[in-house]
């Protein structure tokens, strides 16, 4: 038997892994649902506005990833909390990333249910999407990281194909007025905190600063990831409206999807089969990712971090998560009420996690620093 | 201790596969059972009921047949059609949906609700207003013609928009799009089915989800160059005995602030295709004569048209998303309505065309 290498911290990856993991993270699920909260033009603005945020947030996320305590990974942050501290954040880490797991997988999944097979038990589909992530985490971290560049190319130029909807007869310039608010409601702050924590998944980062390079500039590379991810979400929104109108969209959960469903290729009819099959590619990867994370931060837990990863605790972990799935998916997400509520906790959580995280880490670091000097 | 460890994993696996369920794949689409639709026909049936049919089997050598249903929804129909048919009947290759005049007067916003929520059903899918019986011309027709129901889906292909035909050809995308904004009020094509013939007849207007008026030949040819094609191959105008065509038009609506004036200013670009009248039309003069008379007639006979459209209060030409602009609040769809009812129309048509070459004047 060879040895069961998960964690080999071995090789350490440059910067551009970083630009494809957060523009991928920040693609993810969420994007599906945005143009159905934003709704009325003038969240273009909204749109630009939080990416300008999300820019700062992401200058101090680097900040902290350029600090001593980060290279040191695991140390580092038993330097800056203390042992205890540091199973606690983890604790909590663990189940801010279980919730997001399991919102996302059974979005996505409802998504396969809706457009591909409305008459499978979605069961089945979970059980095939966790076996798939688990066969690419169990190949260890490094592999999966490098997995990123497959994910990325398999999803990226799909934006291209929404094209189309920009040339009129569909698109008609009046379908952007009026571009300044008229009406502000909640639903518009909702669309606001939507458009915010879309933008979140960098910060899951620190997760993996053990395999990325140090003394990276790395502020570059997520620059232009969030750059990227705000021009995927203009374009993806601007399209809708034009597709749509601003009334229709409403009514409509998956614009992105049946915007997909109206372009029809002579070879196939069904283009939206194709490309809910490609965004898997991202969904198995944030899932293998996020499950190694998951046993990482167990192991963390039970203060095992210096014994050698077991293949056992591995497929605990992956049985586990798929039950969680299962439960969740038959008793709280099939109720079409609750099924918001899991949602907006995300939404809730993953904007939070997004604010807090990095200001939290480098506030501590700088006091940390000032206390030794 | 290996084996322990085996037995181990694959219990694990074996109830993994029980906790779900049991095959995964419920429905079977065996090619060799199933029988894609082409068209769904739908009229006026007994008791309120509708009544639905479609041609089977679709494209393969086999005597085709009419099925026809009464029923009171349309997604039983679809589950009924199965009950008469040996093979499974598949809507994923819907292309027509035919609504018959009298049902499309009564409103069919629940129909396209349906055809809407099902997402086998292409949002290309064609939607066309039927007069006469059609079941009967299809019945009539289809041991003639092979492939009817193809060709017909053929025909509307050809004349979609991007294609410049002549006729209003609309699908379940557009009907939906203009049926649930506030400025603009759906159109349909409307067919007519005389004995062994199938044609065109013209437009007809939706008040919200209701059929109320259709609008046919001089008209229709209107509504094509200002809203639809912007495009006509011919144009005649018999009262003038010309025939223009390869007609191109560019449209300018200007509303004035207060909503009491609309400006419809038309550019035609085309040329004589025939002309049977007394003037000599390769002398610039009566050319311009000639020319002069025809926009008269044009602006005169679209000037009807729009009076119509207020009349009946619908606005199938979107003149109401020109009340639109980026830093203003739009006005509600009744205070649109209300003033489009009222508003004073001024229609402009400036014709640019070549006479007709290589030939010999009368005079």
């Amino acid at each position: 038997m060879t040895t069961f290498s998960l964690f080999d911290k071995s090789s350490k990856f440059d910067g551009i892994y970083a630009f494809f993991i957060v523009n991928r993270f920040q693609m993810l699920y969420l994007f599906f649902l945005m143009p159905t909260y934003l709704l009325h033009p003038f969240m273009i603005w909204g749109i630009v506005a939080m990416a300008i945020f999300s820019q700062l947030n992401i200058k101090l996320l680097c900040k902290w990833l350029e600090s001593n305590y980060a290279k040191k990974g695991y140390q580092g942050f038993v330097e800056l909390f203390g042992v205890r501290m540091v199973r606690l954040l983890t604790f909590i880490g663990l189940i801010l990333i279980l919730i997001k797991i399991t919102v996302i997988t059974l979005g996505y999944l409802e998504v396969i249910h809706d457009f591909i097979f409305p008459s499978m038990n979605s069961n089945w589909i979970i059980f095939f999407i966790l076996l798939t992530s688990s066969y690419v985490a169990s190949l260890g971290m490094k592999n999966t990281i490098r997995f990123v560049v497959i994910v990325f190319l398999c999803v990226f130029w799909i934006i291209f194909l929404y094209f189309p909807f920009f040339i009129p007869p569909i698109a008609a310039l009046h379908d952007l007025y009026p571009l300044i608010p008229t009406n502000w409601t909640t639903d518009s702050w909702k669309g606001l905190l939507l458009i915010w924590s879309s933008y979140s998944g960098p910060e899951y980062l620190i997760c993996l600063i053990p395999w990325i390079k140090p003394q990276q500039k790395m502020s570059k590379y997520l620059t232009y990831a969030n750059a990227l991810s705000t021009s995927e979400y203009l374009l993806l929104f601007i399209a809708s409206l034009f597709f749509f109108g601003s009334n229709y969209l409403s009514k409509s959960k998956y614009p992105i999807i049946h915007m997909i469903r109206y372009l029809q290729s002579p070879m196939f009819e069904r283009l939206d089969i194709i490309l809910i099959s490609l965004h898997m590619f991202v969904l198995v990867f944030a899932i293998s990712i996020f499950m190694l994370c998951i046993y990482g931060a167990t192991r963390i837990i039970l203060k095992k971090t210096s014994t050698q990863p077991s293949r056992m605790g591995f497929a605990v972990t992956c049985i586990m998560l798929f039950l969680c799935f299962v439960i969740v998916n038959n008793w709280i997400w099939s109720i079409e009420t609750e099924q918001n509520f899991l949602l907006n906790i995300q939404i809730w959580l993953s904007g939070i996690t997004y604010f807090i995280v990095p200001t939290f880490l480098l506030l501590l670091t700088k006091l940390k620093g000032r206390v030794k000097a | 201790m290996r084996r322990k460890k085996m037995l181990l994993v694959w219990g694990i696996f074996v109830s993994l596969v029980m906790i779900p369920g049991c095959a995964p794949f419920v429905e079977n689409n065996t090619i060799e059972d199933i029988a894609p639709v082409t068209f769904w026909s739908i009229s006026k049936g007994e008791k309120g009921k509708i009544k639905m049919s479609t041609l089977v089997p679709p494209l393969v050598n086999e005597p085709k047949s009419l099925l026809t249903l009464d029923v009171d929804l349309l997604k039983q129909g679809g589950k009924d059609f199965n009950l008469r048919y040996y093979r499974e009947l598949k809507v994923g290759q819907l292309r027509l949906f035919l609504i018959h005049e009298e049902l499309a007067k009564q409103g069919i916003f629940q129909l396209i609700n349906t055809l809407l929520t099902d997402y086998d059903v292409s949002q290309r899918m064609y939607l066309v207003i039927v007069k006469g019986n059609f079941d009967e011309y299809i019945n009539r027709q289809a041991k003639k013609q092979e492939n009817l129901d193809y060709y017909l889906y053929r025909m509307l292909k050809h004349y979609e928009r991007k294609k410049q035909g002549e006729m209003t050809i609309v699908n379940l995308h557009e009907y939906k799009n203009k049926l649930f904004s506030p400025f603009s009020d759906p159109v349909l094509p409307v067919f007519t089915v005389a004995k062994d013939n199938f044609t065109y007849e013209g437009t007809a207007f939706f008040s919200n989800d209701k059929l109320i008026e259709t609008v046919t030949s001089t008209e229709d040819q209107i509504f094509q160059l200002l809203d639809n094609d912007h495009y006509l191959k011919f144009f005649p105008i018999p009262k003038l005995d010309v025939v223009i065509g390869r007609l191109r038009s560019r449209v300018n609506v200007d509303l004035d602030k207060n909503l009491s004036l609309v400006t419809i200013n038309v550019k035609l670009n085309g040329r004589i295709e025939e002309y049977q009248g007394n003037k000599n039309i390769l002398n610039g003069n009566e050319l311009m004569q000639l020319q002069k008379e025809i926009e008269t007639e044009l602006e005169m006979k679209t000037t009807d048209l729009i009076k119509k459209m207020q009349e009946l209060k619908v606005d199938p030409l979107q003149i109401g998303t020109h009340t639109l602009s980026p830093f203003s609040k739009p006005i509600s769809e009744k205070v649109w309505l209300a003033a489009w009812g009222k508003m004073k129309i001024k229609v402009n048509y400036q014709l640019y065309f070549e006479a007709l070459q290589n030939t010999k004047n009368n005079y």
